[in-house]
């Protein structure tokens, strides 16, 4: 593990030295910012609109930090020529895999407590109160990002970065639909679309910005199981990913 | 022994895929559901002495939908029917998240086996 740890660091570095990170990072902030200014005409509970729109805005901003962190990676690695080199001697592929999104999964983290953080400040410009669920909220959103983060991984092993922001996006957005919205997408065919939505992970899980917003509590054990579900489909994400990267002919 | 990893992979993939479902209205039991429904309460107006039913008050009176924080209101079946307000369903979340996890380590040794041949 400590090829990893090691592996790991030397991504985040690489990560943070990008200006793709910053640039995202501006987008979120300002898309809150935006939401903030947006006037309330007297009507009652602005704080819920900042709220509510603001953790979806930081939700979108998970995906985008998602793809702009990760779809490069492995492309540009195999690209430059220097995948060879380090799954020849230093590092076995799973390794190489997890140092990778060690890596972009806590650069990940840092930015959307960033946006949290400005979210807050936002409230407190508008003499709002903050919730005290809203960085579990954002935890859970982090999470959510680190499961998008392994399905870009996962694209990222057989298809370009043009076609793996799309893929991706599509996953995100049926995610999102509950089984019988999915199934009414073709009618034809309830059971296997069914099925096929069963497989697929349920975003709503991570999703509490509308009882935050509207001054419910949460159980705390709800939290622990939402988290568990995330790392453990991110995991088989990955486990998925890593199947097709070690299929690959990295010649 | 890679036949029956993935046996049991294929179990498991079936388990998921027949038997958790997740739209809280299709399988929450009845008393949930009723706990969101429109409460037709009967009350009696302080001034006047009538009594109507609360739609009646606030379909007359027109003063939107306010109500204090953290209470149910008529009409927001659809907010309680998300995960977070349905226990019932965070047994099967569990429950999942384990088969996941179960099938990511068979993915993970199947595979690396596959390899090493």
């Amino acid at each position: 593990m400590r090829a990893v740890f090691t592996f790991s660091l030397m991504t985040l570095r690489m990560l943070f030295r990008r200006r793709t990170l910053w640039g995202i990072l501006m987008v979120i902030l300002l898309a809150l910012a935006g939401i903030a200014s947006v006037p309330s005409f007297d009507v009652s509970n602005q704080g819920r609109f900042i709220l509510d729109f603001g953790l979806f805005g930081i939700e979108v901003g998970a995906l985008i930090l998602a793809l702009g962190l990760a779809a490069n990676l492995f492309p540009r690695d195999r690209e430059t020529r220097t995948l060879m080199p380090l799954v020849a001697v230093p590092l076995s592929r799973w390794q190489y895999l997890l140092g990778r999104f060690f890596g972009a999964a806590l650069v990940q983290a840092a930015a959307l407590l960033v946006t949290c953080l400005g979210l807050m400040l936002i409230l407190l410009i508008h003499k709002l109160p903050i919730p005290g669920d809203l960085l579990p909220a954002t935890l859970l959103i982090i999470v959510e990002g680190w499961f998008l983060l392994s399905t870009v991984f996962f694209f990222s092993f057989f298809t370009s970065p043009p076609l793996n922001w799309p893929l991706t996006t599509m996953l995100f957005i049926v995610s999102q639909m509950s089984v019988a919205e999915f199934a009414g997408l073709m009618p034809s065919t309830p059971g296997l679309m069914r099925t096929v939505r069963m497989l697929l992970p349920h975003a709503d899980v991570f999703h509490i910005k509308d009882p935050i917003a509207h001054g419910f509590e949460i159980e705390p054990v709800y939290f622990l199981i939402a988290i568990f579900y995330g790392l453990c489909y991110s995991a088989f994400m990955l486990s998925l990913a890593l199947a097709v990267f070690r299929g690959r002919d990295l010649k | 022994m890679r036949r029956f990893i993935l046996f049991i992979s294929l179990v498991l993939l079936a388990f998921v895929g027949c038997r958790t479902d997740y739209d809280i209205a299709d399988v929450a039991p009845a008393e949930f559901l009723e706990s969101g429904e429109h409460h037709h309460d009967e009350h009696t107006d302080g001034e006047t002495g009538d009594e109507h039913s609360i739609d009646e008050h606030v379909e007359a009176s027109h003063v939107g939908h306010s109500h204090a924080a953290s209470t149910r209101n008529r009409g927001t079946q659809w907010f309680f029917n998300q995960p977070w307000a349905a226990p019932f369903i965070w047994g099967k979340l569990f429950r999942d998240a384990v088969i996941f996890l179960a099938l990511a380590i068979a993915i993970f040794f199947i595979t690396g086996r596959r390899r090493k041949r």
